[in-house]
Order: structure tokens, then sequence, then C-alpha cells
């Protein structure tokens, strides 16, 4: 028996696992304000008791406070469930617009935390292709943890989805201090098996600063 | 006694400090590092609560700058990160490492006893 673990599970489960933890943050967070909220709301209405006037507007404003994050949370939990429902099926197809906000969405945390802003200019017209979108997903991650290391000072990244003729790109741009050789640090052997099982490839610009998946519209070999 | 609160959630900080308030403890808030910094240039504070992962500067890197502007401050770290590395660190480097939410019981408590600390 091998005991060498599968690299494309492992960066899946890394993947995984590192945005639980971010969920798990977010959610949180939701919860610490929720709390606080509710908590003043219990101190004011035992004040009010002893005879304290309430600030009507001020009830109001928390009211406003706890409703937000109750829906911050629920877009939260909704993009762990599309994150986990990616998984059902080996190919199916996949608005890159859709995927591209989600991840966008997913990563926000980290990115943020390390003092970055995402973005995509998404493309007008629908971009279907059929795909893995769970290890889309997962290359679209790794390659912004990578391009994080490489944007200017601006440290802005702006992901733009295109139709091709052979089927899709996404380019992330903004990485101006990208060179030949740490992109080819970063291709190790989980990315080169990811590629492959997206039927994809990468192509960078290092003048312009641009990394580019390049999507077929189909995959061919559904990886099982 | 007074505190600051940093934390780049502003409608739970705002609402912990004022809760502070109605209990009588001074506590003012704010949402990054650089307003943290900006707050001690001119205020003396006692305690500061800092929220270990915020955007750019994060709470134990904006610890260390404080404590050279206001050596000897304690500092009790949030979070709603929770990994057993990031606990054993955080809790050997402040006086508290609390995970949200919080209860403001256990906090004043903590608080209290951060501060009777220095006094001993």
């Amino acid at each position: 028996m091998s005991n060498r673990i599968d690299p494309l599970g492992e960066a899946g489960l890394e993947f995984y696992s590192k945005v639980s933890a971010s969920i798990s943050h977010e959610i949180k967070n939701s919860l610490a304000v929720i709390n606080e909220s509710a908590g003043y709301l219990e101190d004011v209405t035992l004040m009010a008791k002893k005879g304290m006037n309430l600030d009507m507007d001020r009830l109001q404003s928390l009211a406003g406070t706890m409703l937000k994050q109750v829906q911050r949370t629920n877009t939260i939990i909704k993009n762990m469930n599309r994150l986990a429902h990616s998984l059902d099926d080996p190919a199916s197809q996949v608005d890159l617009n859709a995927l591209i906000e989600l991840m966008i969405n997913l990563s926000e945390r980290t990115t943020v935390t390390r003092g970055f802003k995402v973005s995509a200019a998404f493309s007008d017209t629908a971009l279907t292709i059929t795909t893995h979108p769970f290890f889309l997903e997962n290359l679209i991650w790794l390659i912004l943890d990578f391009a994080m290391n490489v944007t200017g000072d601006a440290k802005t990244i702006e992901l733009l989805p295109v139709k091709a003729e052979s089927g899709a790109r996404i380019s992330f741009t903004g990485l101006e201090k990208l060179t030949a050789s740490e992109f080819n640090d970063f291709q190790t052997e989980r990315v080169r098996l990811m590629l492959a099982a997206l039927n994809c490839t990468l192509q960078t610009d290092e003048n312009k600063g641009i990394i580019t998946i390049n999507l077929p519209e189909t995959i061919t070999q559904p990886v099982q | 006694m007074r505190l600051l609160l940093v934390d780049d959630e502003e409608e739970f900080v705002a609402t912990l400090a004022e809760r502070l308030s109605l209990r009588s403890i001074e506590a003012d808030w704010v949402t990054s590092a650089k307003d943290a910094e900006k707050m001690i240039e001119t205020t003396h504070y006692d305690l500061v609560l800092l929220d270990v992962k915020m955007p750019k500067v994060g709470g134990r890197e904006l610890k260390k700058i404080i404590e050279k502007k206001l050596p000897g401050i304690k500092t009790i770290y949030l979070t709603g990160h929770g990994s057993e590395e990031d606990y054993q660190t955080g809790s050997a480097e402040a006086e508290y490492y609390l995970m949200k939410p919080i209860n403001i019981n256990d906090l004043i408590e903590k608080i209290n006893n951060a501060l009777g600390k220095q006094g001993g």
C-alpha cells in the first residue's frame, strides 16, 4: 500500500479547510455583532424598568443592525452551500461570472486581511462552459493566493472572464511583479494535475502582469 | 480606567463600547490600527482590546506598535478565528485571548483581572 497522498485530493482538502475556517470566522463576527446588539437591548430594557427613558431611534438602529447581520450570515451560508455542491458532479455547466463572484466572496476575508482588493469585470453576456466546478474554484483560489505575492503597490487584482473561440478565458490582472521564475515555481505538481483535470492551460504576460486560464468549452475527461 | 477597543467590525465595537459605558467603564473605539495609533498619541489607556485579524495591520502587530508608545499596557486579544496554534500564541502574548461572541461579564472580569495584575 502506498503512503503517498493524492496531490489533487490534498489540494482540494486544503482549499476546503481554509475556506471553512474563513467562513466560520465571518459567521463568528456576525454573531458577535448580534450578541452585542441583543445585549444592549437587554441592558436598556433593564434600565427602562427602573425608569430610564428609551431612545427609540437607537432601538430602531439596533433592529436594523441585527437584520443586516442575519442577511450577511445568510449570504455566507449560501456561498458555503454553493461551494459544497460544486463537488456533486465531475462535470457540470457553469456560469463563469457566478463562479468568479463566488470565489471573490469566499476569499474576501483572506484577501482583505492581507490588504488586497480583488474585483472582477464581469461579461455582460452569460459565460457558460462545462467543467469541474470544484477544481476550477480551487485553481482560482491558488492563483489568487500566488497573485497576492506578485501584485504592484496598489495591491489590487482584477479578474476578467471573457468568451474565447475554444471556450473561455479568465485573466488575473495587476500582477506587476510577476516573473517567469516565480510563475514556474507556482506550477507545482498539484497545479499541473489540476490543469490536466480541467483540460486547461495557463499563460502569462510578465510585461503586462497577467496570468490567464484558458478553459475549454467542455472538459473531455471528467475526473471521477 | 480607560480602554481602547480596536476591531474592524464597527457595529460590534461601537455597541460593546456603549455597553461598557453603561457599566461606567470608559472605552473609546476605532476600526483600524492606523486610527488606534492616532488615539494613543493623545490619550492614555490602561488596556487595549485588540481584534487579532484586521485588514492590513492585525492585532498582534498593533500590540507591538502600541507597546513601544505605552510600555506595560495590558492587552486582551479578541478573535473569531480559533486555531489551537493561534490560541497558544495569543494567550502567551496577551493577558487574555477571547473568542467571539463574548459575554460582557466575562470580559469585565478579565479586564479587572488584567488591571489587577498591573497593580500587584
